[in-house]
Order: C-alpha cells, then structure tokens, then sequence
C-alpha cells in the first residue's frame, strides 16, 4: 500500500513540474517581454523592480529563468501582485487557499454524500414513484447552466427570501469594531473542525475493530458522528465570539450548497446507474440465496461495489469543481483564490493569476492522488498491481 | 411444522440419523411463467419429483429447458416477474411457495443451500472470503458461537474441501478458478443445510480439477447424509454422482427414475438422443444419431408433446395430445406414447 | 489495398451463396450482380447505411434521446429564423443583436420616495433631473426606456422586451443560436477526431507509444480546464474559431482519449483485425478500415456530451466579459451584470432567463441525444 502511495506521489511530482513548465512556456508566449509580464507594473518602484527582476532570474539565459521558475515556485517564491501592491502574491494566495478549500470540500463531500445515499436507494427501489421525478432533477442540476443557476439560487435564497446574505464572506459593519480578525478566526474554525473530524475517523477504526457485530458497530458509529458534531457545535455555541463565527458561516452556506447541488445530481445519476449494474451481478444473486436481509445486500454487497465507479468519477468532478468553485465564488462575491485569480486576470495582474493557476494545479493533483488512494482502499483488486 | 434448532457442528451432521425412504422435498405439479413485454413465457410447466433423505437426483436437459428455473423456484429467488400458477414445493413437509417472504428469507441456506452455475463470481471482490462465509453464520446463527468458534468452523469447512484455513483471510482474485469452486461449496455446508443444489458446478473448469470436485461433491454428500440436487446438461457427469435422474425439455420432465434405469434403459426419444448423440469407447458400437433442430420457443411452446418437432417417432396424436406418464416400475416413469419404439431404434443404430 | 478481385467464373460467387454480413446476405448487399462483380467500395457503402439505419431505428424508440433531438431541432430553426427576419421583417436599425436600437416609450408614474414598481413608477427626483424641474408627483411621463419589458404591439414588437442599450433581446437570442452551434460543432469535432486518433494508435500500437500517450493524456485530464482556458482568453485575442479549437485540443487530449482507447482496445483484439492483418493490410489501413469505424458510435456519443460542454464554457468565458466576441447568449447576461441588473431577479427577468434558459435548453438536449445514444451503445442500459 505504501509502496503505491509513494510511486503515486513521485508520479504526481513529475507530472505538476511538467504543469508547471507548461505554465511557464505559455508565460513566455505572451506578447510582450517576459520582464514586462512579471515585473514591468508602473505601480512598483524601479529599486524594487530590479531586484525582483534578480530573485526570479530574468536578467540570466532563458534555460536558467526556466530552472529559477520551477525552483521559485517550490520555495513559495511567486513574485509581487501588481493589483495589490505591495503585497506578494504567496501572501495573498495563502489567506485565501483555505477559504477555496473549504468551499470544495464540503461541497463534494456534502454533494457525494448525500448523492450516493439517495442513488443507492433509488436505484434499489426500482420504479418507485419518486424515481422519476429524482432523475429528471438529477439531469436538470447537471445540464443547467451553472452560473446562470447560481445567479438564481443568489437571488432567490438572498434577495428574495432573505435568508441568507447576499454573497461576500462577511458582514463588514458587523466587524469593524470587533477584536478578532476574521481570517484568524477562520483558521480557528478549521482546525476545531479538523480536530473534530480526526477524532471521528479515528473512532470509527477503533470501533471497526473491537466491535464483531455489524449492526453495534451501525449503532456505535451513528452515535460517534452526533458526539463529534455536536461536540463542535457546542464549542463554538459557548465560544464568546459565536457571533462572529455565525456570521463567517451564514456567508459559507449558500455557496457551499449551490455548488454541492450540481455535483449531487451528477453523483446520484451516476450511483444508481452503477447499483443497476452492480445488481446484476452474480454475487448478489448468492447474497440473496444465503438468506441476507435486503439492507445488507442494499448497503454491504451492492452499494459497496457501486462506490468504484462513482469514485473513478470523482477525478473528473475535480475538474467540475475547480471551474465551479471560481464561478460559484465570483458570483457570490466570496474571497477564495477563484474570485482572486478571475480579479487578476480582468486587471492583468499577471503574476498573481499564474500563481493563483499554479496553486489549482496543485490542489487538482491532490484530489486526484486523493481519488486514486480511494479507489484503491476499496478496491482490494487494485492494490497488487 | 416445528423447526428445531440444529446445533451447528459438522460432527452433528455426519452422525444424522437418515431414513432414505422419507422425502425431504416434494416438488408437485411446479407450473411457473414469466411474464414479460411480449408475453408470457411458459418457463415450468407440471414439474413433480421427489428429493429422499440422503438421496441424490439429477436434473438434466438442454440450455432453457427450465432446470435452474426450477431450482431457483426452490429458493425462491426468481424476479419478480415470474408468477408461480399451480403446485407446490414441500420441503419437510412445508409449502415454501406460501411462506412470507421473511419466512424463506429464513430458511435459505439454513434449510437448503445452492452452489451456482459459474459459482466462481459467487465472490464479492471487494471482502474476504472469510467475511463472507462469515455472514452466513451471523445471519441464520446469530448469538450462537462466538468469534473465534465461528472461525474454527470455517477452518474446518476449509479443511473439509481441501483448502488451506489460512485462505479464509484472502480476497476472491486471490484464489485459483478451482480454489474458488471449494470456496463456495465450503460456504453452502456452512449453516449444515439438509439439501444442497448444484447448479452445473463444474461447467467452465479444466476436466481434471472437473473431476476432483465431483468426487469431492459426492464425498461429502454421502458424509453429511446430505441430498443434493445435480444440475447439468451433461449428462455423462450426471450419471457418475446422481441416484436418480430427471431428464428436463422445454419446461417439462418428460422422464425420470432411478440412474441407472434411465441410462440404460432410456424410454423417452429425447433422452435417448441425448444419451446416443456423443460416441463411446466401450460398448457396442452404434451410429451416431445427432438431436436435429433447436428447442421451443417458451413463449409459444408447440401444442401437444413439446418435443414432437424434433422427435423422429412424432405421430399426430403427439401433436395435438400432452403425454401422460407412465409408470415403467422401479420408479422408473416416461411421458411419451410411443416409448417402446425406443429400444427397436437402438438395435437398427447398432448394425 | 483491397482484397484480391475474386474469379467471375465461380458461380457460386456470383449468386452470393450463403454469405451473410450483418445480417444481409451477399445478394442484398450487391443488388443481386453477386460477389464477383461488385466492387468493394459499393459493398461498404450499403453495409455503412444499413448500420446507420439501424442506429437510428434504435434511437428513434428512445424517448429521451428523440426529445433531446427535437430540442436541438428547435434551436437549429432558431439559427435559421434569424437571417430571414433580419432580411424580411425586421429593420436592421432597429433589431440588429449588435447595434440596434430602439427607444421604447413607456409611461412613468411620478412617485416620492423610492418606486415600489421600477417599471412603471419613477422617483421623483430622477424625474426632475432627466426632464422638468418642475414635475410634480403624481404626474404620468412617457420616456424612452432601455431596458424595455416585451411589447407585443405596435409598429415594432418586441417579444422579449430591449436590454439596457435598447437592443431587442429576441434578435440577440435568435442570433447567438448561431454562435453556439458553430462553438459547439468546432470543438466537438476536434476533440472526437483528436482523441479517436490516439485512442485507436494507442490502442493498435500498444507498447511505449500507449503508455506515453496515456501519460499525456493523464497530464491533460489533470489540468482543470476553465482556469486554463480563463488564463488563455487574457492573452490571447479569442475568436469563436480559436476558443473552438482551443477547447477541441484540451479536451480531446485528455480523459476522452482513455474512453476511446479502451473501445478501440476491444476491437483490436478481435479476430477480424488479424484477419485483416493476414490479408496483407497495412497498419494504418487497420486502423482507418477497421478500429475507428467501429469506434466511430462511441465517438459521435462523446462529440454530444463535447457539444454541450463548449456551449457552457463559452458561456461562462463570455458571461465573466472574458471574450471579444460580438454577441453571444452568455454575453447577454454579462451586459444585464456590468449594467447591473444581475439581482434584479422577477423585475427585468427578460434580460436573464431567455440566455440562461436558452443555454440550459440547448446543452440539455445535446445531453439527453448523448444519453439516449449511450443506451444503444451500452446494451446492458437498456430496458427490458
């Protein structure tokens, strides 16, 4: 297993530096001179400009600007934005990486989450009325056209009913004079959230080994997820900044759900295509024959099996969820790296958008490596190979 | 009719107390259709045998002629569109076609067992094989043994089929086609059922692993005291590990009896076309005479006896009239009105 | 290279004998003249159209697909529609998508305070701006609106109503149908040719050629293509051509290329291949003459899914004022934003939801005509 991980990541590795090299390429077919690109902004001081010109290697021949290129990039070297001078453009991408990254995954895990379940069930109750009223939502959700919908769900849940703020992170009159600061205050939710979440994963290992029944180890693990959950909640409820934490949530919802609606269409089509045809198979005909209860079959033996192809598909909602997640930002005015990169590129603020387009990369290199280590927890086929 | 709690042990099984003249299951007067978009397919039509205590029949016959229907009907595990019209199915004494079905859902595998066609993709790949024998115990057992004697009874299982207790920890991929094959078998005695059915267990192997589990099969059927329901359309294969033999065509037994009877004495046309279309070594030698055409359409079976089209003794009553059974003794019994032609064919075959 | 011209004296040839192909037999196929005097290239040709008959009688029983058809259908007359009421009925001034204009009087309301009614009352301060500074509440004015909600009447109807620089909306819906299906027809196209190439090279040739060719294309999948494509349109002067084309090469290259290598990977192994092979065919007829026509349903299925795909990316590049394109159905919502009527949501919802439903609608259809299709396809879909 490790062996797998460890050639996947090596793998990974070579694969963003040639990204990387790509980027670098398109950089230097821009028009104009590569200096101009990443330095040549009126709002930098010459002094400065020349020693920036130095720390990204642009004053050497062209195959070390490649080599300082690449090496900067891992040193978190990224250069100066021109629209949010003087601000590097690391700096700025560092606040921001982890708002995006909360965005995508709760929406995927909510999307996949509730896609699968809902699937599963549809595909196992066979003709039941609601079926077909799923299926066409399911279809409508992925076909429509996202930022138009996005547009709606803005309009029709903020502006119109009200019951949520009508985009942006927070609620600037709230915090002017507060004393917490609200990125910090974030990055406390995220941790509190992580923490929460390692507890529960290692809950569930523990239970998944001492417990031999299936149906206690059901029961134990339901009451383990309400434990973490509410233990978090409680935290912040008593927690004197729970305004404050309110407010950056409330702002969090209405994004995270628009963009986890279309992913869940997709991820409930998708689950109960494969349960039809997981159905089919002749083990599940055994399940059947050795007395099984039909939750057992439903759950242990044919939604397992439907999890692989649903997950190989994950890798290409990856890419759905990139593209969605700047366009679900830049609608809701929400500060991730999306709206940063989309702002850089209308000002042509070079260097910040190639970082912000470097750092995607990255993030989608994970969510495939996290993908193919998935596929191969479950799939017991794979892991030999 | 009381169930009794069977302690589970192999121990218990081979020393039960078999009386080979009680039937454990009573099919009667079976007629099954599936109802689909263009019609209704007449898949079973007054199917009756008997399965004794300890006895082992074989159901033989062509591609669709309705045999794994049939046994599918004794688990009651056909879809939903199959419609059960008449007869019924009597497992000690019990009509399983009556019972709820949480009733059968209890009885499966405890009662009675299957190892299917191409049981090799009986395995979920995704758990181990331990696991999923594992689910049989906790499903019909539960509360019984605990862990580690529900894992000495696999290992015993394992070791009853020859194979190695530590392959219980494996996945699917792991094992050899053959391997696989005593997997499953070693699954199906797990809950120590009374009757197990085979449905073709040995078609997609090599012929020597082929013959290892037929002995293997019948080893442990004589054992455990066990019956068994063989499923086969070779008959060659049949004839080494059944008792009696039901010879199957186009949803209908159209002869049956004691093994040896039948193979020597075939009565019924299509029986002895089946027995005579493949050459011997020893024996007298005969000319071959091959089974012409393809069976019936199900969904609009031929009127009359269902194999006049391709029977060479085909007069106009088998046209119009369903053969009765006649009885030929011994429990020997033929459906056919001009079942004495048949040995008067053998002997012009043979000059 | 053909097959080796068979002797004319073999009667048996000339009556076709028992040969059958796909399910015709030798005589239907060569219109009675028989094997021996048919050339091959006419053989091909009734065998083609046979397989797309087919096809199509297949298809023409699948409801969703056939909806889906009808829904492209409908939006193809629009494409159409639109040059013939430019020629007949509508005056260019006034109805061209681009630069028409129309000053659409309306009767205004005077009111104090803020208008609960945006189009039919006008607060009063505006009103003494823009007209008489003597104007009093309670009156009614008549001023040229743009935007203009639909008029159905008078000299020049407006169905859908004018956007904010008075153009008519319907004109711009009817014109950017256009638009899409070329965007859609160039990109899809070039993905599907690009990716069957591959497919079937990587699929024939096997070995470091696959592999590479695989890698590349893992590469290519893992690069999310709207970032890229954002950066892209920045630099580079974007036409409908080359965002087509651009979107055709990053698509094609990527996860559609593994689809289709596995297909021709099927096919390959098939017999007829190497019977093709003994025969004396070269590797490239192989892969012309036999893996990609048997590729060729799969492909048009993704050319679909390739179609509806551009439409929506091309939406949101234009809808995000990323593209130089005149009009376009995301370009109409981007002028309803930058004139900042994006949230205006029932007011002046015929500056939104023609585009966006027209989007939706027609990336819809596209969908279902790919799904429908991937039931004939994939035979195990299809129901019972």
């Amino acid at each position: 297993m490790f062996k797998f991980l460890a050639s996947r990541l090596v793998q990974m590795g070579f694969l963003f530096v040639v990204f990387l090299s790509l980027v670098w390429l398109m950089l230097q077919a821009m028009p104009g001179d590569i200096s101009d690109t990443l330095v040549g902004n009126p709002s930098i001081p010459l002094s400065v400009r020349l020693e920036l010109r130095d720390s990204l290697g642009l004053n050497e021949p062209l195959f070390f600007q490649y080599l300082t290129y690449i090496t900067n990039f891992f040193r978190g070297e990224m250069g100066v934005s021109f629209s949010r001078y003087p601000q590097e453009v690391s700096t700025i991408l560092w606040t921001a990486l982890p708002r995006t990254l909360v965005l995508f995954l709760t929406a995927t895990l909510f999307a996949f989450w509730l896609g699968f379940k809902t699937g599963k069930l549809i595909a196992w109750g066979r003709g039941a009325s609601s079926e077909k009223g799923l299926i066409v939502t399911g279809i409508f959700l992925q076909t429509v056209f996202y930022p138009w919908f996005a547009i709606l769900m803005l309009w029709t849940f903020g502006f119109f009913l009200g019951w949520f703020p009508i985009g942006r992170f927070i609620d600037a009159r709230l915090w002017q004079n507060s004393p917490y600061d609200a990125n910090e205050l974030f990055g406390q939710m995220i941790i509190t959230a992580l923490i929460a979440f390692v507890v529960y994963a290692v809950g569930r290992y523990l239970i998944s080994r001492y417990s031999n029944n299936i149906v206690t180890q059901g029961r134990l693990a339901q009451g383990l997820g309400v434990l973490t959950l509410g233990g978090l909640v409680l935290y912040w409820w008593v927690n004197p900044a729970r305004e404050y934490t309110w407010d950056i949530t409330h702002h969090t919802m209405l994004p995270v759900f628009t963009l986890s609606l279309v992913l869940f269409g997709a991820t409930m089509l998708l689950t109960r295509s494969a349960m039809l045809e997981t159905l089919g198979e002749d083990y599940i005909l055994t399940a059947r024959a050795k007395g099984l209860p039909d939750r057992v079959i439903r759950d242990r033996h044919a939604a397992r099996n439907a999890m692989l192809p649903v997950t190989t598909s994950l890798v290409l909602a990856l890419a759905f969820v990139i593209g969605g997640g700047i366009v679900t930002e830049t609608i809701f005015s929400w500060p991730g790296m999306g709206l940063i990169f989309l702002q850089a590129i209308n000002v042509s603020d070079i260097p910040l958008a190639v970082g912000a387009l470097s750092i995607t990369g990255v993030l989608a290199l994970f969510g495939h490596l996290l993908a193919d280590v998935l596929y191969a927890v479950l799939d017991p086929r794979i892991r030999v190979a | 009719m009381t169930q009794t709690r069977k302690a589970l042990s192999l121990e218990n099984l081979e020393t039960r107390q078999i009386d080979p003249t009680k039937p454990l299951l009573e099919v009667d007067g079976l007629v099954m259709h599936y109802k689909i978009k263009a019609g209704e397919v007449s898949a079973i039509e007054d199917v009756s045998f008997t399965v004794h205590q300890g006895e082992a029949v074989g159901l033989v016959g062509e591609s669709g002629c309705g045999k794994t229907s049939v046994a599918l009907s004794l688990l009651r595990l056909l879809p939903s569109n199959a419609n059960y019209l008449a007869g019924e199915i009597r497992f000690d004494g019990e009509d399983l076609l009556s019972l709820s079905g949480e009733e059968m859902r209890q009885r499966r595998w405890k009662d009675i067992a299957m190892v299917f066609q191409g049981a090799m993709n009986s395995w979920n790949p995704v758990y181990r094989v331990g696991d999923q024998i594992r689910e049989t115990l906790d499903t019909h057992y539960r509360g019984v043994m605990t862990y580690d004697e529900q894992r000495k009874h696999m290992e015993r299982l394992f070791s009853s089929v020859g194979l190695p207790g530590e392959m219980l920890d494996r996945y699917p991929h792991e094992f050899s086609g053959g391997m696989r094959q005593r997997a499953v078998i070693a699954m199906a005695l797990a809950c120590s059922p009374e009757l197990i059915i085979a449905d073709e267990p040995t078609t997609a192997l090599d012929v020597i692993v082929q013959d290892q589990i037929l002995k293997e099969l019948k080893r442990i059927q004589l054992e455990m005291g066990m019956s068994m329901i063989y499923i086969s359309h070779d008959i060659a294969v049949i004839a080494e590990v059944t008792d009696s033999i039901g010879v199957m065509y186009a949803g209908k037994m159209v002869e049956y009896g004691p093994t040896k009877a039948v193979f020597s004495r075939p009565r019924h046309p299509y029986t002895y076309l089946l027995l005579r279309s493949t050459p011997s070594i020893t024996g007298p030698r005969r000319q071959l005479a091959p089974l012409e055409g393809e069976p019936p359409d199900l969904l609009n079976p031929p009127a009359g006896c269902r194999f006049h089209p391709r029977c060479p003794f085909a007069t106009e009553q088998c046209k119009t009239e369903d053969p009765p059974w006649v009885d030929l003794g011994d429990g020997h019994k033929v459906a056919c009105f001009d079942y004495q032609r048949v040995p008067a064919l053998d002997e012009a075959l043979q000059r | 290279m053909s097959l080796p011209p068979m002797t004319v004296d073999d009667k048996a040839a000339q009556a076709g004998g028992g040969v059958h192909v796909d399910g015709a037999s030798a005589r239907e196929l060569t219109g009675g003249a028989g094997l021996g005097s048919t050339p091959m290239w006419r053989i091909r040709l009734k065998l083609f159209r046979r397989s797309v008959a087919t096809m199509w009688s297949l298809f023409r029983e699948n409801k969703m697909g056939m909806f889906g058809l009808g829904l492209i259908l409908s939006f193809a007359l629009m494409a159409i529609l639109h040059p013939i009421l430019m020629a007949t009925v509508w005056e260019p001034a006034i109805y061209d998508p681009v630069s028409g204009y129309d000053a659409v009087m309306t009767e205004y309301t005077v009111v104090e305070g803020e208008p609960t009614d945006p189009l039919s009352e006008i607060a009063l301060e505006r009103a003494r701006l823009r007209l008489n500074p003597r104007i009093d509440a309670g009156e009614v004015v008549t001023i040229p609106t743009q935007p203009a909600p639909p008029t159905w009447t008078g000299e020049t109807p407006h169905y859908l109503g004018t956007d904010a620089q008075g153009r008519d909306i319907l004109s711009q819906l009817l014109y950017s149908t256009r638009a899409a299906f070329f965007l859609g027809a160039v990109a899809a196209i070039t993905t599907v040719f690009i990716a069957t190439t591959i497919g079937a090279i990587a699929a024939y040739f096997g070995g470091w050629i696959d592999g590479g060719l695989m890698r590349f294309a893992d590469l290519i999948l893992l690069m999310p293509l709207l970032p890229v494509l954002i950066v892209l349109s920045a630099v580079f002067e974007m036409t409908m051509v080359l965002l087509g084309l651009m979107i055709g090469v990053l698509s094609g290259f990527g996860g559609v290329a593994i689809v289709l290598k596995s297909q021709a990977l099927a096919v390959t192994v098939k017999s007829y291949v190497d019977a093709a092979r003994v025969a004396g065919g070269g590797d490239w007829h192989v892969i012309f003459r036999h893996i990609i026509p048997n590729v060729l349903p799969l492909s048009f299925l993704f050319m679909m899914f390739g179609v509806a795909e551009a439409i929506a990316i091309e939406s949101t590049l234009s809808l995000f004022g990323l593209l130089n394109v005149p009009m376009t159905w995301g370009i109409m919502i981007n002028s309803a934003q930058t004139n900042g009527y994006l949230l205006s949501g029932t007011s002046f919802w015929w500056l939104l939801f023609p585009a966006g439903l027209a989007i939706s609608f027609l990336c819809f259809g596209f969908f279902l005509v790919g799904r429908g299709m991937d039931e004939i396809i994939n035979p195990r879909l299809r129901a019972r």
